[in-house]
């Protein structure tokens, strides 16, 4: 009987290990997308600003992923020598196709959480508080590399993690807590 | 430890390290993607949403209405708070006309019927294939000479759309363009054009008033304009000068309107005309009218003494008498008459004996009184009504019927024979969005868009005492293969060819309705006050909804005059069909507060939406009163068979004590026999079993015009209702004060 009891805690606790090591390491924290696109390049070398493509973080509550009309603006004059913006699976021939670019989510709440980007941005949340140093990622990620080893997420997207701003880091944004923030209803309607 | 243990454990802890990594992985949300806008609409943010003004088309009310609409597609209806009519409220009929749009059964493309008719078998064709078959069956019958038998049958159709069809059948050579809906105020119409001289239905100032004297009008959930009397009806209660205003209504079963009334007088199922005869002989008598042929009105009203009337009202003299002292010397006072009344087969001098009332008590154009409506230049041809267009089509003199939303299948008693005098017509085209009764009668349909697709304008009729015009713009672009009906009719134009295309040389419906606009803009000082050019002016139509003056204009009186009044005097209560022995009660009906006429139907909002009096949902039922289900042995739940000379319907009964023990009245809107699958097999249609019988001056059908007998049948199921009872039993929820109390207490306040 003692043994069937360390048996069943045994089990529980590696249970909750495989639970972890999924929520850190899976690979779906840097989604392969359909285009090499490299925000290190644009956000990085160019210092393209954030706003510049993600066109309406400050006035709705998607960010906005560009709309290929927006690539090709630049495109259609800048690099139009490359290999990769110019040939077959790359933006150009999305363009002619007539097709929008299916860009894979990285960072993907559940239905149940209302999460509007307006609000954060006019607060004064910087875009890398929640996506981390975006500017020297070629391939967006959420992980983050320390020691050599890859295993600190960018944003853990619980709610904990969501509440703890709420409650302490949004005094140095907007210099008190957040007002209902830690409300069922704020977050959850 | 024993090696056996160590692999164990090692074992377990593999085993849990698995499934935790799985059930992490299964748990997440799944991947999804971001699909961003090729070459996005300059006006669109996604997640942010835009708001369209429009026009509510559920109704012929007229309401204006602000669409949501989120990345091209229309999410909620509200209304326009800048809209006089209904100052930014909507019924629930307005909020559903939502599921119009996205409704499943809508016909998607021009379909061309395959088997026999009415059978529902249709083949999809396409629209210029469509718009070639319609256009040389006109050509054909032009050239045979038959121009004329070409009929044209749309619902209440005003504004631009209206001129634009009038046109085409004008040019085209046919005089026969009808509108018909179950519910068309003709009665009111005619009423007031005999008493008053004007060719519009008033503006009845129910806000201003003090002391409203309903004639079985359900203002509060069907009659005319019900957004906007529900919205005035409370700033009445709200007495916002000290005084609350008192509501008597009198209809022989407790509507909505009677529920929320401080009297409810049943009078006896027919008499209620000569109710406000009596009523109105008794102001004059007892000497509350001051005007100077008070002696002529005496003489004219001298045989409706309260006394002779109580016999046959079964309203006690007293109680008369009273209503006339209130009514009298309350100023100002009002008096309407609603479908209750207009449905009678003497309807139409029911509701001039209305309007002699109110000419009595002085209301008739004072604020807080009948104000009207000065837009009235359109004539009404009382003639040109269903059943002549039924008697034409048995006598085969249609050739061609165009039919546009509205279902005379449906809403016309089997008496009358539509549907056989449809089946006498080579040709149908119907433009409906929805495979209603009429449509599938149809030969070809060409399905037009709904009212959130389309283009359009109204001018709403009853208005608010001064002209309110409103902008229908498309909310969203069309969900399926359809077409505007304006659009259709421009196409026909071009495919008849000859004096027709020549008349109509606009290439779309919205080039037509900007002109439309534009020759208003040059003619109205108000308009063009109001903007530089005239695509500011348009763009301040598009952005505010509509037009409508910023002030109200001055009321002018209207005098009603004893001569010549008393043609339209009805002497007696009006008639019923069947005899009382055989039939012992009374029928009458009335329109669902959801479903109205039947249109409603379709919608699964507005099935699921409980009655307001019955609370029942879904099907249909017949209201009994208490008394007269325990003579009849029939308890609530049970179906019932209920019989009338003209045919048979079943129901469920509801025992309903607001109704008077000898009458059982049951809603219109269900019982359709197609119209989508939410509409299709639910409930019955009591229009059925109606008789065929015509208001002889107006044409109107009347719909309280039978006796009924109902028996029980062996069945019975308990009703999908949502109340348990229908007493309050002590809790203290609806708390009630008289007007004195309340009277009393506003002064302690101030």
């Amino acid at each position: 009987m003692k043994k069937f009891i360390l048996y069943i805690i045994i089990g529980a606790a590696t249970f909750m290990m495989g639970y972890t090591i999924n929520g850190l390491y899976s690979p779906d924290l840097s989604p392969v997308q359909p285009i090499p696109f490299s925000h290190k390049i644009h956000a990085g070398t160019n210092k393209i600003p954030c706003m510049y493509c993600h066109i309406y973080a400050e006035n709705s509550r998607h960010a906005g992923v560009p709309n290929i009309k927006r690539c090709m603006g630049c495109h259609s004059i800048i690099r139009t020598d490359s290999p990769l913006i110019q040939t077959l699976q790359t933006l150009t021939s999305y363009w002619e196709k007539k097709e929008p670019i299916p860009w894979v989510k990285v960072y993907n709440l559940p239905d149940h959480v209302y999460f509007p980007h307006k609000r954060h941005v006019k607060a004064g949340v910087p875009c890398q508080r929640c996506h981390g140093d975006v500017a020297n990622m070629d391939r967006i990620t959420r992980e983050t590399v320390s020691f050599g080893i890859p295993y600190v997420r960018v944003s853990p997207l619980k709610m904990g993690w969501c509440l703890e701003c709420h409650k302490n880091e949004a005094q140095k944004y907007i210099g008190t807590p957040v007002k209902n923030g830690t409300d069922c209803w704020t977050c959850h309607n | 430890m024993k090696r056996r243990d160590f692999l164990k454990i090692l074992g377990v802890g593999g085993v849990g390290t698995g499934l935790g990594y799985f059930f992490g992985k299964a748990s997440k949300p799944p991947a999804a993607e971001l699909i961003p806008y090729l070459n996005p609409p300059v006006d669109v943010i996604p997640g942010v949403a835009n708001w369209y003004p429009s026009l509510c088309t559920q109704c012929s009310a007229g309401c204006g209405i602000h669409v949501r609409v989120m990345e091209g597609r229309a999410k909620k209806i509200e209304g326009n708070p800048l809209h006089p009519i209904n100052k930014g409220k909507l019924c629930a009929r307005g909020q559903a006309s939502l599921q119009a749009l996205y409704n499943p059964d809508r016909i998607k493309k021009p379909l061309k019927r395959r088997g026999d008719r009415g059978k529902g078998d249709f083949e999809e064709i396409t629209w210029e294939e469509g718009l070639s078959i319609l256009s040389k069956n006109l050509l054909s019958l032009s050239e045979k000479g038959e121009a004329d038998k070409l009929y044209l049958l749309t619902s209440q159709i005003r504004g631009s759309l209206n001129k634009l069809l009038n046109s085409f059948m004008v040019s085209y050579g046919s005089p026969n363009y009808l509108q018909y809906e179950l519910f068309q105020n003709k009665n009111l119409l005619y009423a007031n054009q005999v008493t008053m001289g004007v060719n519009a239905i008033p503006h009845y100032d129910i806000a201003n008033t003090k002391y409203l004297l309903s004639f079985g009008a359900d203002f509060s959930s069907t009659w005319i304009s019900p957004v906007s009397y529900s919205y005035a009806y409370g700033q009445m209660r709200q007495g916002e000068d000290g005084i609350r205003g008192k509501l008597v209504q009198i209809e022989p079963r407790l509507s909505l309107t009677g529920a929320n009334a401080d009297e409810w007088v049943p009078a006896k199922p027919g008499t209620e005309g000569v109710l406000a005869l009596a009523i109105a002989y008794a102001i004059v008598e007892d000497g509350y009218y001051k005007g100077p042929d008070a002696a002529s009105w005496k003489a004219l009203l001298s045989e409706y003494s309260p006394k002779d009337a109580a016999v046959v009202t079964e309203v006690a003299e007293g109680r008369i008498r009273e209503i006339a002292k209130e009514f009298g010397q309350t100023r100002p006072s009002l008096a309407i008459g609603g479908e209750n009344l207009a449905r009678y087969e003497n309807g139409m001098s029911g509701l001039v004996a209305v309007n002699i009332l109110n000419h009595l008590a002085g209301n008739i154009g004072i604020r807080g009184g009948v104000i009207p409506n000065s837009n009235g230049s359109r004539t009404i041809d009382f003639k040109n009504n269903i059943a002549a267009f039924a008697t034409a089509a048995s006598a085969s003199k249609v050739k061609t019927l165009l039919v546009y939303d509205t279902n005379p299948v449906f809403t016309t008693p089997k008496a009358m024979k539509t549907e056989e005098s449809l089946r006498n017509i080579p040709f149908i085209a119907s433009f409906s969005s929805f495979m209603d009764e009429t449509t599938a009668m149809a030969d070809l349909i060409l399905p037009a868009h709904t009212s959130l697709e389309d283009w359009g304008d109204d001018f709403a009729d009853p208005s608010v005492g001064y002209p309110v015009a409103t902008l229908m713009q498309p909310a969203v672009s069309s969900f399926f293969n359809t077409m505007g009906l304006g659009d259709i009719i421009l196409s026909l134009a071009k495919g008849v060819g000859g004096r027709v295309k020549d008349k109509m040389p606009w290439n779309g419906f919205s080039d037509y309705l900007k002109d439309a606009w534009k020759e208003k803009y040059s003619k109205d000082k108000d308009m063009l006050a109001s903007a530089l050019t005239f695509d500011e002016f348009w763009n301040q139509l598009l952005t505010r909804g509509g037009w409508w003056p910023a002030e109200q204009a001055k009321v002018k009186a209207v005098a009603v005059s004893p001569k010549g009044i008393e043609a339209h005097i009805s002497k007696a209560s009006s008639r019923f069909e069947g005899e009382e022995k055989g039939f012992p009660l009374y029928l009458t009906t009335y329109a669902h507060s959801s479903y109205l006429d039947g249109r409603g139907a379709n919608l699964p909002w507005l099935q699921e939406l409980p009655d307001p009096m019955t609370s029942v949902v879904w099907g249909s039922w017949i209201e009994v009163n208490p008394m007269t289900a325990k003579k009849l042995g029939i308890k609530e739940g049970d179906t019932v068979t209920v019989e009338s000379p003209f045919g048979k319907v079943t129901a469920h009964v509801y025992l309903y004590p607001g109704i008077r023990p000898d009458t059982v009245s049951m809603p219109i809107g269900q019982g359709h026999s197609a119209f989508g699958r939410y509409a299709k097999d639910t409930g019955s249609n009591p229009i059925e079993i109606l008789p065929f019988m015509e208001d002889p001056e107006t044409g109107e059908i009347a719909l309280n015009s039978t006796r009924v007998r109902i028996s029980r049948t062996t069945e019975s199921e308990k009703m999908v209702k949502i109340e348990g009872s229908t007493k309050e039993l002590g809790r203290n929820i609806v708390q009630t004060i008289s007007p004195e109390e309340f009277k009393r207490m506003n002064k302690e306040v101030s």
